[in-house]
C-alpha cells in the first residue's frame, strides 16, 4: 500500500490538488482526503472501453489500435469538412496535437465551451473580464454573489476551498465575516445558505443587470419599481451591499449563460462588475464545468488566436461561434465527418444536431463508453488523464496545474492517439503526392 | 450591362452533408472583365478545398460591361448553404433568387444586393456602404460587428421586408436600417451612431447605447429599465415618447435616443 | 561531417567585439561561430549589413496575460491572419500574434532571442507552455517577485538573506531568469482597488515600494545573477511621474553589482518620463531622465517607444490598466494573482492626431537620442504596450534619419513642437549604435553575452542577421524595409529565414537561472513559505514548482552565492 499526496482531481473546473490516495497493486483503493463525492467516484474508476473497435454492419468489432487509428485517419482524410469536437476532459498536450490535426485537415475545431461557457468567452470578446485567481477570493472577498449557479451541488468543493466558507488572510472567520447573495430562478441549495436570495423571473437576467448598473452609476431614479420579477427595493439593497463591501466576487453559471439574452447576459454581468468597481474592488468569474475546458480555450487561443469554434478550412483560423460551433454545424448538416474526443455530445447535444451526427462517420476517443459510443463508427479507448496519464490543465481561474500519473496502463494517452492519426494522414497525403 | 447567372448545381448539396459554398470571390467588381472561361475558372472555397466556379455553378453570361458598376450577378438554385454572397462587394449588383446563407453583404462597400428570400445570420455585417434589400426575414446579427470589434455597420442602407432576429445593428456606428416587421431582443445593442427604424414590435432595444437613434413604430414588448423619459416628439406626424440612455453606461456616455409609442 | 556555413564578405557590426562595419567573413560549425571552416555552404553577403541575431530585453510574448489579450481581442487576431505553408503554421494577430506568428515575425526581423518580460509565478507553467510553442527563438522569462507577500515581509523585517533564499527558490520553482518588479506595492494595493506611490505605505504590509526595490536589489546581488533587477516603477503613465522615476533610480544607487553591469534595469522608460500635472499640460521630460542616465552609471533603460496605431496594452500593473480603461471606456481584463501579482489588459489606439500620444511618441525616441552612451539603452516598444514588436524597424528608421523624424512630426499634432524636444534633436544613430541597442547592449545587460548571445566572436551561438541593405543606405524607407525582413536569419547555424521568408522552424531553447543558496537558509525560508501555502494559496506547495516536462530544451545558468 502506497499513500500518494497532492493528487490533482480531473473532474470539474475546481481542479482540487490536495487529494490523498491509497494505491495498491496498480489500483486506487481509497480516497483518503480532499475529493468531493463526485471526484471520489471518478478516482475510484468505472466501466472502461475495453478495446479499439470499428463498426461493421451496425455492430462494433474489436480491433487493434493500429487498425482503428488507420480507419480514423481514412475518414478524416477523405472529409471535405470535418468537426473535431470535445477536448475539455483531456490535457493541453493533447490539445496541441488537436490544433495541428485541425490545421492539417482544414477542419473545424470546437470544444465543449460552446455548449457551456462559450457565451462567457463571447462576452469577454466584447468587454474583457475583470477577474482574479481563486486564492484572491479566499483571502479577500467579503461579498460573494452566485448568479445562476448552484455550487453546493455542481461544484461541491468550491465554497469550502475558495469562496463563501473558506478562510484566508483577511477572512480568518470564514463565512462569519462574509455576505452572500444568490440570484436564481428557484431556491436552490446554495440559495438557502444566502444572506439575500434574489428570485428572478426566468430569462430576465439581462434587464436586472442593467438596472443594477444604472443604480450603481447613480441613476436609481429611472429604474422602475420592478425589474425581471425583482422589486426595486431589493435591487437597491444588493447595490448597497456591493457599495459597502471591500471586495465583491461574482461567480456565474449555466443558469445565466443559456437563458434569455444568453451571451449578452454575461456582457451585462461584466458591465455590472465594471460599475461595481467604481465603488469597491469587484471581480467576476465563470464557474467552468469540465476540469480542462479552460485549458482548451487557452491552447486554441495561443496557437490559433481564438478560443473555440475555429474553422481552419482556408489554412488560417476563422472564428465565429454560432457558425462554426459544433451544435450549429451539426444542426445545419454542414460537416461530413466528426471526431469526438474527451466529451459526450451524445448526452448533451440537442436532438436535431445528434441526428446529423448519427448520419456521418464518427470517431470517438475516450476512456469511457457513453451515449456517443452507441453510434460511433470507430472507437478508440484512451488512458485516463490525471490517473493514468499526466499533463497540464487550467483551473476555472486559468491557473495551470499538472495532472499526475498515478497508475500504469496499456491504454494510449490521447496525445499519442492523435499524433498517430496525424502521422497516418500525412502518410496518405504523401502517397497521393499532394 | 452584363448579367452573369450562377446557378448552384444540385450535386453540390446532394451529399451526406450540405457543406457550405463560400462565394466571396464572386462579386461584380471581382468578376468584371473576365471571359466566360476565366469566370468558370475562378476558385471558390467549398469546405477545405477550392473548386472552380464552373464545377459548382452552371454559368451563363449575357451582355457586356464597361465597369464593375455594370455587372449584375444573379445567384440561382438552392442558396441556403451559399455563404458570403456579396462579401466585400464594391460595385455592381447582385440578385439572390432564394434564401441565402450567412454573411450576405458582409463588409460591403458599394453596389446593391437584393435577396429574394430570407437571409441567414450576419447579413450586412460591418457594412460600410451600398444597399442591401432583403425581401424576406433576416436572422440574428443583421448589420452587427465581427466578434470583438467595436464597430458594426458604419454606412449604407439596409431594408428588410419581413422580421429580423436578435441584435440588429449591434455596435452600429453609421448608416440606416429599416425593418418593416418585428425584431427580437437587443436591437441597437451598444450602438454609437446611425439609425434603426422598426416597423413592427420590439423588446429590450437600445441597451448600452452611446449614440444614434432607434424608432419603434409597433408595440414595445419590454423597455430597458435604464433609460430616462424625455418628453415626446412627432415623427412623420405621429407622436412618439422619447427616451435617452443607456444610463447603465453612465451619464456622460448615455447619448442614444429611443422613440416609441 | 560537420555542419558548416561561411558568410562571406558581409559588412559586420558586432559591437561587443568592437567590430564596427568591417568587411569580414563569419565561419560557423555545428551551431557556433568558429575561426575557420573547411567545406562550408557559402552565403554571399557582399555589401550587405551583417549583425548578431537580435536580442530583445523586454517583450510580452507568452503567458496568461498575453493570451488573455488574445481572447479579449478576436478583432486583433483577424487582422494578422496568414495561411499555413509547407513550413509554417497558420498565423493570426497583429498586436497579440499567436505563438507561431511571434516566432516567425521576430526571426524575419533578425531576432533570435526574446525575453518574456513578466511571468506571474503561480502561472509560470502557462508562460512556459507558450514559450515552447514559439518557434525559432531562444527565450527566457522574468518572474514577478515584488508584490509577493513573502518579499514584503522579508523587506519589512530586513532579512535580506532570507529574501535572497526566497528569490532563489522562486527562480528555480518558476524556471525564471531574473527578478521582475512591477509597480511594487501598488499591485498588492490593487487587490483592494488602490495604488501606491514610491514612498507610500503598502496597505496592511507596512513597507514602501522604495523599500521593496532596495531590498530586492540587495538580495539580487547576493548571487552572481546575470541580470540586475528589472524594474517597472510606480505610477507608470501618469503625468508628472518623471520625478518619481528619478527617485526610484536613486533607491538603488550605492548598491554594488556583482559584476560590471547596472544595479537596476528600468524598463519602458518612455512611460516614466512624463512632465506636466494633467493630460492637458502633459509634456516630455525625457531630457531630465536622459540627464540622470548620463550622469549615473548604475542604471540601464529600455525605451518603450510608441508605434502609432492600435495595440493591446498589458501589464502586471493592474491599477495602471484600470486608469487607462477609465479613459478609453474600452474593454478591460484584470487578473489578480493571489499573494503575488496582478494583470491588467486594455486595447489602446495611439494617434498622431492626439497631443498626448504625439508627445509619448516623441519621448521614446528622445530617450534614445539624448542618452549619450548607447550601451545604456535598449530598443523596445514594451511589446505590445507602446506598439507591436513588428514596429521596431519604424523606430530604427527614425533614429537613423533626422529627415524621417521631421517628416513624421510634420504630419502629427503640433504639440510635438512645443511640448517635446524631438524636433530640435539632430543626432542620427549609425548602424553600430543600432546594433548596440538591439543586440550588444541587451545581451550584455542580461548577461547573455557570456552564453553565446548578442555577438559573433569565436564560440558564440551562430545566430546571425543579414540585412538586405548597404551600410551606406540613408533612405529611411529602405532601412525600415531591410530591418523588417532579413535577407537571411541564421539561428544556431541553421538558415531559418531566406529572402524574408521563413524556411525552417527549429525549436528554441529556454534559458533559466539557478541561484545557489545555502540549505540552512532555504530551510528557514521554507518554514514561512509552506505556511503561506497551507493557509493562503489555493494550490499545494508540492504542485507549485514548474516540472521539467515544461522545458524540453532547457539551458541552465548557475548563479553562485557570493561569498563576501
Amino acid at each position: 500500500m502506497v499513500e500518494v499526496t497532492d493528487v490533482v482531481c480531473s473532474l470539474c473546473g475546481c481542479v482540487c490538488d490536495d487529494i490523498v490516495l491509497e494505491v495498491e497493486n496498480n489500483e486506487i483503493v481509497k480516497v483518503k482526503k480532499g475529493a468531493c463525492s463526485v471526484g471520489k467516484a471518478k478516482l475510484l474508476g468505472h466501466e472502461r472501453i475495453k478495446s479499439p473497435a470499428i463498426r461493421e454492419n451496425g455492430e462494433l468489432r474489436e480491433c487493434s489500435y493500429d487498425e482503428a487509428i488507420k480507419k480514423a485517419a481514412e475518414i478524416l482524410y477523405k472529409s471535405r469538412r470535418s468537426l473535431l469536437y470535445g477536448w475539455s476532459s483531456t490535457v493541453c498536450e493533447a490539445h496541441k496535437v488537436g490544433v495541428e490535426l485541425t490545421e492539417d485537415l482544414g477542419a473545424v475545431m470546437d470544444n465543449t465551451a460552446s455548449v457551456c461557457h462559450g457565451p462567457s468567452v463571447l462576452a469577454i470578446n466584447d468587454v474583457g473580464l475583470p477577474s482574479c485567481t481563486l486564492g484572491e477570493v479566499k483571502n479577500r472577498a467579503d461579498l460573494i454573489i452566485y448568479w445562476g449557479a448552484n455550487p453546493a451541488q455542481a461544484h461541491a468543493n468550491h465554497m469550502k476551498r475558495y469562496s463563501y466558507v473558506s478562510k484566508g488572510y483577511w477572512t480568518e472567520e470564514g463565512k462569519k465575516g462574509k455576505k452572500m447573495v444568490v440570484v436564481d430562478v428557484r431556491k436552490t441549495m446554495t440559495a438557502k445558505m444566502a444572506d439575500v436570495f434574489v428570485q428572478i423571473k426566468q430569462g430576465k437576467d439581462y434587464q436586472v443587470f442593467s438596472a443594477l448598473r444604472a443604480i450603481l452609476r447613480g441613476h436609481e431614479d429611472v429604474v422602475p419599481d420592478e425589474v425581471g420579477g425583482v422589486p426595486k427595493e431589493q435591487l437597491l439593497e444588493v447595490a448597497n451591499m456591493v457599495k459597502e463591501s471591500k471586495f465583491v466576487m461574482t461567480f456565474f453559471g449555466m443558469g445565466v449563460t443559456h437563458t434569455g439574452a444568453r451571451h449578452n447576459n454575461i456582457v451585462n454581468a461584466i458591465q455590472f462588475t465594471r460599475a461595481a468597481h467604481l465603488h469597491t474592488k469587484a471581480s467576476i468569474m465563470p464557474l467552468r464545468g469540465h476540469y480542462n475546458v479552460a485549458g482548451i480555450n487557452q491552447v486554441c487561443t495561443w496557437e490559433t488566436g481564438f478560443p473555440f469554434a475555429i474553422d481552419m478550412s482556408r489554412g488560417y483560423a476563422w472564428y465565429n461561434p454560432g457558425e462554426q460551433s459544433a451544435t450549429d454545424l451539426l444542426y445545419r448538416g454542414d460537416c461530413d465527418a466528426a471526431m469526438i474526443i474527451a466529451s459526450d455530445p451524445g448526452a448533451h447535444f440537442p436532438g436535431e444536431s445528434l441526428k446529423h451526427l448519427a448520419k456521418i462517420p464518427v470517431i470517438q476517443i475516450d476512456p469511457y463508453a457513453n451515449p456517443t459510443t452507441e453510434f460511433a463508427d470507430v472507437v478508440i479507448p484512451a488512458a485516463v488523464s490525471g490517473i493514468e496519464a499526466e499533463g497540464n490543465v487550467y483551473r476555472m481561474d486559468n491557473v495551470p496545474i499538472r495532472l499526475r500519473k498515478i497508475l500504469d496502463t496499456d491504454y494510449l494517452p490521447d496525445e499519442e492517439i492523435l499524433q498517430r492519426i496525424l502521422t497516418e494522414i500525412r502518410a496518405m497525403r504523401e502517397k497521393e503526392g499532394e | 450591362m452584363q448579367t452573369i447567372t450562377l446557378k448552384l448545381k444540385d450535386a453540390a448539396m446532394s451529399g451526406i452533408a450540405q457543406v457550405p459554398v463560400e462565394v466571396d470571390a464572386l462579386t461584380p467588381d471581382k468578376l468584371f472583365g473576365k471571359s466566360e472561361a476565366e469566370l468558370k475558372a475562378v476558385k471558390v472555397w467549398w469546405g477545405n478545398k477550392q473548386e472552380a466556379a464552373g464545377d459548382l455553378f452552371d454559368v451563363s453570361v449575357a451582355g457586356d460591361a464597361g465597369s464593375g458598376d455594370e455587372v449584375k450577378i444573379v445567384f440561382e438554385g438552392d442558396l441556403t448553404r451559399v455563404k458570403r454572397i456579396g462579401d466585400g462587394m464594391k460595385s455592381g449588383e447582385i440578385e439572390a433568387r432564394g434564401d441565402v446563407d450567412m454573411h450576405c453583404g458582409a463588409m460591403m462597400e458599394g453596389g446593391k444586393i437584393v435577396v429574394k428570400g430570407n437571409a441567414n445570420c450576419w447579413a450586412g455585417r460591418e457594412m460600410r456602404g451600398g444597399e442591401l434589400v432583403i425581401e424576406g426575414d433576416a436572422e440574428d446579427n443583421l448589420c452587427a460587428m465581427y466578434r470583438g470589434e467595436d464597430k458594426g455597420m458604419t454606412g449604407g442602407k439596409v431594408m428588410v421586408n419581413g422580421n429580423a432576429g436578435e441584435c440588429v445593428g449591434q455596435y452600429m456606428a453609421g448608416g440606416e436600417i429599416l425593418i418593416k416587421g418585428n425584431v427580437d431582443r437587443l436591437a441597437g445593442l451598444s450602438m454609437s451612431g446611425g439609425k434603426i427604424t422598426i416597423g413592427g414590435d420590439a423588446e429590450l432595444f437600445g441597451p448600452d447605447m452611446i449614440g444614434g437613434e432607434i424608432v419603434v413604430k409597433g408595440k414595445v414588448l419590454e423597455m430597458m429599465p435604464s433609460f430616462r423619459p424625455d418628453g415626446t416628439e412627432s415623427i412623420e406626424g405621429v407622436e412618439y415618447k422619447k427616451y435617452l440612455g443607456d444610463l447603465a453606461m453612465g451619464e456622460k456616455k448615455a447619448k442614444g435616443t429611443l422613440y416609441a409609442r | 561531417m560537420a555542419d558548416e556555413l561561411l558568410i562571406r564578405n558581409g559588412v559586420v557590426y558586432d559591437p561587443i567585439n568592437g567590430v564596427k562595419g568591417e568587411k569580414k567573413d563569419i565561419c560557423i560549425r555545428d551551431g557556433k561561430v568558429v575561426d575557420s571552416v573547411t567545406n562550408p555552404k557559402v552565403i554571399d553577403a557582399e555589401g550587405r549589413v551583417v549583425m548578431p541575431g537580435g536580442v530583445d530585453i523586454h517583450s510580452h510574448i507568452a503567458g496568461g496575460k498575453v493570451n488573455a489579450g488574445r481572447i479579449m481581442r478576436p478583432e486583433d487576431e483577424r487582422k494578422g491572419v496568414e495561411p499555413k505553408t509547407k513550413v509554417c503554421r497558420a498565423q493570426s494577430g497583429y498586436s497579440v500574434p499567436n505563438t507561431f506568428a511571434t516566432g516567425y515575425r521576430y526571426a524575419r526581423m533578425g531576432y533570435t532571442f526574446v525575453m518574456e518580460a513578466a511571468m506571474p509565478p503561480l502561472a509560470a507553467r502557462h508562460t512556459h507552455e507558450e514559450m515552447v510553442d514559439i518557434p525559432i527563438l531562444d527565450n527566457a522569462a522574468m518572474p514577478l517577485i515584488d508584490n509577493n507577500w513573502m518579499t514584503m515581509e522579508y523587506v519589512k523585517s530586513g532579512d535580506t538573506d532570507l529574501l535572497a533564499a526566497y528569490i532563489a527558490w522562486m527562480m528555480k520553482a518558476t524556471k525564471g531568469y531574473a527578478v521582475k518588479v512591477v509597480n511594487p506595492g501598488g499591485t498588492e494595493a490593487w487587490g483592494w482597488g488602490k495604488n501606491c506611490n514610491l514612498n507610500d505605505t503598502v496597505p496592511y504590509f507596512d513597507v514602501t515600494p522604495a523599500e521593496i526595490i532596495k531590498g530586492l536589489a540587495e538580495a539580487n546581488e547576493k548571487f552572481e545573477m546575470p541580470h540586475s533587477i528589472h524594474v517597472h516603477g510606480n505610477m507608470l503613465g501618469h503625468p508628472g511621474n518623471y520625478e518619481m522615476t528619478k527617485d526610484t533610480y536613486d533607491v538603488v544607487k550605492g548598491i554594488k553589482p556583482y559584476r560590471d553591469r547596472p544595479t537596476m534595469h528600468a524598463t519602458h522608460t518612455q512611460f516614466h518620463s512624463y512632465g506636466g500635472t494633467t493630460w492637458g499640460n502633459f509634456e516630455s521630460k525625457a531630457d531630465a531622465i536622459a540627464d540622470y542616465i548620463n550622469e549615473n552609471d548604475h542604471m540601464s533603460i529600455d525605451l518603450g517607444s510608441v508605434i502609432l496605431g492600435d495595440t493591446t496594452t498589458m501589464t502586471a500593473d493592474g491599477p495602471m490598466e484600470y486608469s487607462l480603461y477609465q479613459i478609453t471606456g474600452r474593454k478591460w481584463t484584470n487578473h489578480d494573482v493571489e499573494l503575488e501579482t496582478g494583470t491588467g489588459i486594455t486595447p489602446f489606439l495611439y494617434s498622431g492626431k492626439v497631443s498626448v500620444h504625439t508627445i509619448q511618441w516623441a519621448i521614446g525616441q528622445e530617450l534614445a537620442l539624448l542618452v549619450k552612451d548607447p550601451w545604456k539603452v535598449a530598443l523596445t516598444t514594451d511589446h505590445p504596450n507602446a506598439g507591436p514588436f513588428i514596429g521596431y524597424p519604424i523606430i530604427i528608421s527614425h533614429l537613423m534619419s533626422k529627415k524621417r523624424r521631421d517628416e513624421s512630426a510634420e504630419a502629427m499634432h503640433k504639440a510635438i513642437f512645443d511640448r517635446a524636444a524631438l524636433p530640435s534633436i539632430d543626432r542620427e544613430y549609425d548602424l553600430n549604435e543600432i546594433a548596440i541597442i538591439t543586440r550588444g547592449m541587451t545581451a550584455k545587460t542580461l548577461g547573455l553575452h557570456e552564453h553565446g548571445k548578442g555577438h559573433l566572436g569565436v564560440g558564440a551561438d551562430a545566430d546571425v542577421a543579414i540585412y538586405d541593405m548597404s551600410p551606406e543606405e540613408r533612405d529611411a524607407g529602405k532601412i525600415q524595409k531591410a530591418f523588417l525582413n532579413t535577407k537571411y536569419t541564421i539561428k544556431g547555424g541553421q538558415i531559418v529565414v531566406k529572402d524574408g521568408e521563413v524556411v525552417a522552424t527549429p525549436p528554441g531553447r529556454t534559458i533559466f537561472v539557478t541561484p545557489e543558496c545555502d540549505d540552512k537558509l532555504t530551510d528557514e525560508m521554507l518554514v514561512t513559505l509552506k505556511d503561506k501555502f497551507a493557509k493562503y494559496y489555493s494550490v499545494t506547495f508540492n504542485n507549485y514548482p514548474v516540472q521539467d516536462a515544461y522545458l524540453p530544451n532547457p539551458y541552465e545558468i548557475k548563479a553562485p552565492w557570493r561569498s563576501s
